[in-house]
């Protein structure tokens, strides 16, 4: 495996050997917003952490009103809907960096103007 | 979320981009459906809506009460936009003739919903040019809120300046306008 970009990122427990993570650099865009989600994570992280963290970043939440309101992120123009997926997963192996767009999928619960 | 969103005090529309809409919408709006675009600039104090993108295509609907656009059209578009530095500062769209041009229950609540992003509704079908009569809202706290009339002449500012950019965007992603016309 190779090195780590960041140090912080191995996970050292007593009596077992040093597994060192890759980390990727991931951004998250969502278009009302200047400015993307920027985070390193560990190749095991889920999508499912990713797409929480930059929603609360963006300040925005899956919601039910007379729809249903759910974001997802986006990559490569795939919307990933496997929240369980980790980023190792998704990337392959050795993969340093990733960027998703955030979008919001509104299923309609009835018609209106 | 100011960080994320910086606060807009005012909105400089060019009459290109106000020309450019209703030439984007005016098709749909003469075959009696509803259509509509994005418009894009920069975040700043003074907004600037430098590109008005146009939805039609894959994942766009244009029905005669409603339009719809799908999260893939979205992802296409800031695919496109954030390498320009580009982010959504509007959205408009056309209600058809009969229809008052103010937002409707799913305007309110199936669009975006960003603090400081406009929603622009133009009445009759795309055939009203007059800015001025066209419903304007932007989004704060948890809802759109319609413009004042001193409002509208306080914060908007309509600029003669060209050089103004329009696109055309469906799923599959976002070309110059001339490609389609």
């Amino acid at each position: 495996m190779e090195p780590t970009i960041q140090g912080d990122a191995n996970v050292r427990q007593a009596g077992h050997p040093q597994i060192a993570r890759e980390i990727v650099k991931v951004t998250v865009a969502y278009l009302p917003a200047p400015k993307p989600f920027h985070h390193s994570y560990e190749d095991e992280t889920t999508i499912g952490t990713i797409r929480t963290e930059s929603m609360a970043f963006f300040g925005v939440s899956d919601h039910k009103d007379r729809d249903t309101h759910e974001f997802f992120l986006e990559f490569e123009g795939r919307r990933l809907s496997n929240l369980g997926e980790t980023l190792e997963k998704l990337l392959g192996p050795h993969r340093r960096e990733a960027h998703f767009n955030l979008v919001e999928q509104v299923t309609q619960g009835a018609t209106s103007e | 979320m100011t960080l994320v969103y910086p606060p807009i005090e005012s909105w400089v529309v060019t009459e290109e981009v106000l020309a450019g809409t209703l030439e984007g919408v005016r098709t749909a709006g003469r075959l009696g459906r509803e259509a509509g675009v994005f418009w894009l600039g920069r975040r700043d104090r003074t907004a600037r809506i430098s590109a008005v993108v146009v939805l039609r295509g894959v994942g766009v609907e244009e029905l005669p009460n409603c339009w719809r656009v799908s999260p893939e059209v979205f992802g296409a578009v800031t695919r496109w936009a954030m390498p320009r530095n580009l982010c959504l500062l509007g959205v408009a769209h056309i209600h058809l003739c009969g229809v008052r041009p103010a937002l409707s229950w799913t305007d309110r609540n199936f669009g975006v919903r960003a603090p400081g992003v406009l929603s622009v509704v133009i009445g009759n079908a795309g055939d009203e040019c007059d800015y001025r009569n066209w419903g304007w809202y932007v989004f704060e706290g948890s809802d759109y809120r319609v413009f004042s009339q001193s409002e509208t002449v306080k914060r908007l500012r309509i600029d003669s300046s060209s050089g103004d950019e329009r696109w055309i965007a469906d799923a599959n992603g976002v070309r110059p306008l001339m490609e389609r016309q």
